[in-house]
């Protein structure tokens, strides 16, 4: 088992092997041309968002506090010092805004299961709740694909959408020994459920 | 004012989108394109749009827009019929094939009267200068004449924008503005006071319905934020610390074992 092999499978990657989904998706036409008549159609297009202090996914029993955080200085999205903490991506989209907020959090901690532990266990149409000083909103599953870190590409997960979306990332696969990472991310795409 | 705000709403049907996404395989990958399809054409009824023979959007109604799809960078087959209609190749009242390139994005707007229905295509900005807007217009309204959009008693921001045509955009300070559609002598088809654009968003601002309803379709083709240039590391444990602290309890184990057998071996003599 430690001839040379540079790749460790464990609880993690056998727990995120083979998951993904994807559901099908409702679009709403949208009416801004209609409030014309009403108010400058223009005005109408811009969508606040929240900046979130803590999430909850009552489908696995997650409950976190929220840290704002940016990058690290190797350009890296940065993450919490602590397994309980779950961690948004400040200089990017608010959840709530147009376009992908991401919010990450560890799979393990040294010693076991941190917060994102039964990420991989979601399944379409679960609720995430995401809570700031402005108000609640709630986002639901509708895909999930665990990705090798080459494929990646980050400019779409941290990207713009025409609508509010909410992007969960943990870690997932085996463990690269070499990289001192595991070798794929564990994403985990929602949508803003609208009123 | 608020009645006419309730029917429209109520107009506003939610339609679905069948494209599997999972078709394109990795959905974080880089070899997307984005598209979003707009339904500018007053006179015909709301459709469903096929996309390389696949039903993608069902029941777009007019002034409808999809938002952004993401889909296969290469040439597509779209073929637009009349919602509900049975599909049946080449029976398209309207068909193209649409060439994506991997990281852009494209409006492709159903425009004109349903006997002259036809697509206009534009691509669109993902990209602009921080502190900045960028805007741009399209004319979509089939009879109206051509028009300039521009600052109410000012300049012209867009000069001479005649149907079918979206124009190339403006980048201007982010602010608020008092803008106008208006006739090349300066006369005022649409006023558009107090018009806010917010700094790194790029807006489109079409103008749709037939010249004596003329309204704006006014969509956000792209807002800016910034993004990490690598993926969280987030897993805290190494499986190699875990192994090798197994591997140190099995080894103090079977020691103990071992050295437990040679008491126990003793005694037995004893």
């Amino acid at each position: 088992m430690l001839s040379g092999c540079q790749e460790t499978a464990d609880e993690v990657s056998v727990r995120s092997k083979d998951v993904g989904f994807a559901s099908e998706r409702k679009y709403t036409a949208s009416d801004t041309a209609v409030k014309t008549a009403i108010e400058n159609p223009i005005n109408a297009l811009k969508r606040e968002g929240i900046e979130p202090e803590k999430i909850s996914i009552p489908a696995i029993g997650v409950e976190a506090k929220t840290l704002h955080l940016g990058t690290k200085e190797n350009g890296e999205m940065d993450v919490p010092d602590t397994i309980e903490d779950v961690s948004w991506f400040e200089p990017g989209y608010k959840p709530g805004e147009n376009g992908r907020a991401v919010i990450a959090g560890h799979v393990d901690g040294i010693d076991g299961p941190a917060i994102f532990w039964d990420l991989a266990e979601l399944e379409a149409g679960d609720e995430i709740i995401v809570e700031g000083e402005d108000g609640q909103l709630v986002f639901r599953v509708y895909a999930m694909e665990s990705v090798e870190l080459e494929l990646a590409d980050v400019q779409s997960v941290f990207g713009y959408r025409s609508s509010p979306e909410l992007v969960l990332i943990t870690c997932s696969g085996d463990y690269d020994h070499n990289r001192g990472t595991r070798e794929e991310r564990l994403i985990v795409y929602t949508e803003l459920v609208e009123e | 004012m608020v009645s006419l705000k309730k029917i429209f709403v109520s107009m506003s049907v939610a339609f679905v989108l069948v494209f599997s996404l999972l078709a394109a395989g990795v959905m974080a990958d880089n070899h997307t394109a984005k598209l979003r399809v707009v339904h500018a054409s007053p006179d015909a009824p709301a459709v469903d749009v096929y996309v390389n023979g696949d039903l993608t959007l069902e029941e777009v109604p007019f002034k409808a827009d999809s938002g952004y799809l993401d889909v296969p960078a290469g040439t597509h087959n779209v073929e637009v019929f009349a919602a509900g209609t049975e599909y049946a190749e080449g029976e398209a009242v309207l068909q193209a094939d649409l060439t994506v390139e991997a990281g852009k994005a494209y409006t492709v707007a159903a425009a004109n009267t349903l006997d002259s229905l036809e697509f206009v295509v534009a691509e669109d900005s993902m990209e602009v200068t921080e502190g900045k807007a960028k805007i741009r217009v399209g004319h979509l309204s089939p009879d109206a004449p051509a028009v300039d959009v521009g600052i109410i008693g000012g300049d012209a921001l867009f000069s001479g924008a005649e149907f079918p045509a979206i124009t190339d955009y403006a980048e201007v300070d982010a602010g608020t503005y008092d803008l106008e559609i208006r006739l090349p002598d300066g006369t005022q088809v649409l006023p558009l006071e107090g018009t806010e654009l917010a700094a790194g968003t790029v807006y489109s601002v079409f103008a749709v319905n037939t010249v004596d309803s003329l309204e704006v379709l006014a969509l956000v083709d792209y807002e800016m934020a910034a993004s990490p240039d690598g993926m969280p590391t987030t897993g805290l444990g190494t499986p190699e610390q875990s192994q090798t602290n197994w591997m140190l309890m099995i080894a103090a184990m079977a020691a103990v074992l071992a050295g437990g057998g040679v008491v126990l071996r003793k005694r037995f003599q004893n």
